[in-house]
């Protein structure tokens, strides 16, 4: 097996140099193209003195430029680092100061000099600067500095609370094999087409790239669904073969585009992932497209993206499933003292194989909770059937899923609690037919303080991006907790009978 | 009330959380400047429909149409002359 993504990317550009590797808008980047990029922010980034394991993080926007900067870094032996490009200064000072990052890759970024001069000590270098798209060195990956297949490769952040960002760090073996896997069930190939709309930074979005540019196919990058419309066009446009989305993505189109009666006559899959998407919402997409091929899939950031997926031909008769473990992967339904459960039994369901994750990123403690005795616990609930497909039925971890994002509750907690006159805040998920769940907080006002729904929005506008300001405020008296003071989160949504809604 | 003050009401009230006009240009991209997300702009459709009265098309949904203020009231106009 090849030793990391920048070798997977070598066989690519070796197979079709002057292939498309990236659209976006008006640009089209070749692989020789974006060879040549990556070789000149590889060979920049050592002449700035980044010795192997260094740390590289990157504020970008999905773009040509960022998977230049992101191969950049892996061949020149770095850690990549890549950021959500609309975090605030506040969440990206953490994750800098956490990684112990020492170069920041950024372009133009509204919050960028306020990030810097919080504390971190690592060097800015603009990507302009860095990248050339010029015909570089021939194909070769000889500049890749050899850091081995067990060496850390990137560090994802789950969260951004001060006290504990998780840093799922990411092994070159992870990627490779879990890019690998993937590359094999969906067969993709050189011929691919795929448009992109989900962010780079994230899991799923970064599978989607990664096992693209490995078969040697084409990335298009739309960035965004605010148009949905305009996504569709680009899709029959590019004469795309693939698509990939999260539930709230496919509801989207469905509502807001004529997915259907469409000219998608190039698309042959679709993915999903990120949620439980309806067997109603499923079936609709299918009726629509009965000629492409619709894949659900599960995993999560820990186990680098994929730890299962649904062969298409048994959609219909296992209703609910999220599919077989992925290649070289086993997946096992544990009680709670790690024991294995029979089929149809409900428990933990944990995981192991190449793409479980090294630990999280300098904490022990919290790598330890969830490594066990060999195992990945996903901190999802659910059982396996008696032929071994996997249904989800819940959470046992508070990680709220919105839309394509995954928000800890702790950190809208600890920005609730920066303003005067809070006393006590908590915030959960609840449910929502278009994201899968919307933020909601409950606030326990200060005695004499007083506040309203607008200060309270207006406060959290100022510390997070749009995405993590909650849907709902409610003011209450106080929180149901445990006798032993906890929050009792599980409580909350019964709780609004009780609490007042503003 | 003219229908730019309209909407740069309801986008600094349910978005910006704030009446201080100075957050919001009538040029300002909504998506350059993070304003509006996917979700968002669903919320200003139906707002432009309660509102005005106008129907908004899935192929109307384009950033030449609503991606800022002025670009809005642009659309609501020529739509109502259409109507």
């Amino acid at each position: 097996m090849p030793d990391s993504l920048v070798d997977l990317l070598a066989r690519s550009v070796q197979l079709r140099p002057q292939a498309e590797a990236l659209v976006q808008a008006e640009r089209r980047i070749s692989y020789a193209e974006l060879w040549s990029g990556i070789s000149a922010v590889a060979a920049r980034l050592r002449r700035c003195g980044l010795q192997p394991g260094g740390r590289v993080a990157l504020l970008l926007e999905a773009s040509p430029e960022y998977v230049a900067a992101y191969y950049g870094v892996l061949a020149a032996g770095g850690v990549v680092v890549a950021l959500n490009p609309a975090a605030k200064a506040r969440e990206i000072a953490v994750w800098l100061r956490h990684s112990e990052a020492e170069f920041l890759v950024a372009g133009a970024h509204p919050e960028l000099a306020e990030a810097l001069a919080e504390g971190c000590s690592c060097r800015f270098l603009r990507i302009a600067e860095l990248n050339t798209w010029r015909e570089g060195p021939g194909v070769t990956a000889e500049f890749a500095v050899p850091v081995g297949a067990a060496a850390p490769a990137a560090i994802i952040y789950t969260s951004g609370t001060t006290g504990s960002p998780k840093g799922v760090t990411l092994s070159h073996r992870n990627l490779v094999s879990n890019v690998s896997a993937v590359v094999e069930y969906l067969r993709l190939t050189a011929d691919d087409r795929v448009v992109h709309v989900l962010p780079f930074h994230y899991c799923y979005g970064n599978s989607v790239l990664h096992t693209h540019l490995a078969a040697g196919a084409t990335v298009i990058i739309e960035g965004s669904l605010v148009y949905p419309h305009r996504v569709l066009e680009r899709m029959v446009k590019e004469r795309a073969t693939g698509f990939s989305g999260v539930p709230a993505t496919y509801a989207l189109l469905l509502s807001r585009t004529d997915l259907g009666s469409s000219a998608l006559r190039s698309l042959r899959y679709l993915t999903q992932a990120g949620g439980a998407m309806t067997p109603a919402d499923i079936a609709r997409v299918r009726a629509l497209l009965p000629q492409v091929e619709f894949f659900v899939m599960y995993g999560q950031t820990e186990a680098t993206s994929r730890l299962s997926y649904m062969p298409p031909e048994y959609l219909a008769s296992k209703p609910g499933s999220v599919g077989i473990a992925i290649a070289d992967t086993e997946i096992a339904v544990l009680d709670d003292d790690g024991q294995p459960l029979p089929a149809g039994r409900a428990g933990h369901i944990c995981a192991r194989g190449p793409g479980v994750m090294l630990g999280y990123w300098c904490d022990p403690e919290a790598t330890k909770q969830v490594l066990r005795a060999g195992w990945l616990w996903t901190g999802d609930l659910g059982y396996l059937d008696v032929d071994g497909f996997l249904y989800v039925q819940g959470r046992s971890s508070e990680l709220i899923k919105t839309g394509a994002h995954r928000v800890s509750p702790n950190e809208i907690e600890e920005v609730l609690l920066a303003l005067d006159g809070v006393a006590e805040a908590v915030a959960a998920g609840m449910p929502d037919p278009l994201l899968g769940q919307v933020i909601k907080a409950w606030l326990v006002i200060r005695p004499g303080a007083q506040l309203d729904t607008r200060e309270v929005l207006a406060h959290c506008r100022r510390s997070l991006p749009l995405y993590k300001v909650p849907k709902q405020i409610v003011f209450t008296d106080a929180l149901p907790r445990t006798a032993s003071g906890k929050v009792r989160r599980a409580a909350l949504a019964e709780f609004d009978v009780a609490g007042q809604e503003d | 009330m003219a229908i730019e003050a309209q909407l740069r009401n309801f986008i600094l009230k349910n978005y910006l959380f704030t009446d201080d006009e100075s957050f919001l240009d009538d040029n300002d991209s909504f998506l350059e400047k993070g304003i509006i997300d996917s979700t968002g702009i669903m919320e200003v459709i139906l707002f432009l429909e309660q509102e005005f009265g106008v129907r908004v098309e899935d192929e109307d949904m384009v950033p030449e149409n609503l991606d800022s203020v002025s670009r809005i009231a642009a659309f609501v106009r020529r739509k109502k002359a259409a109507a």
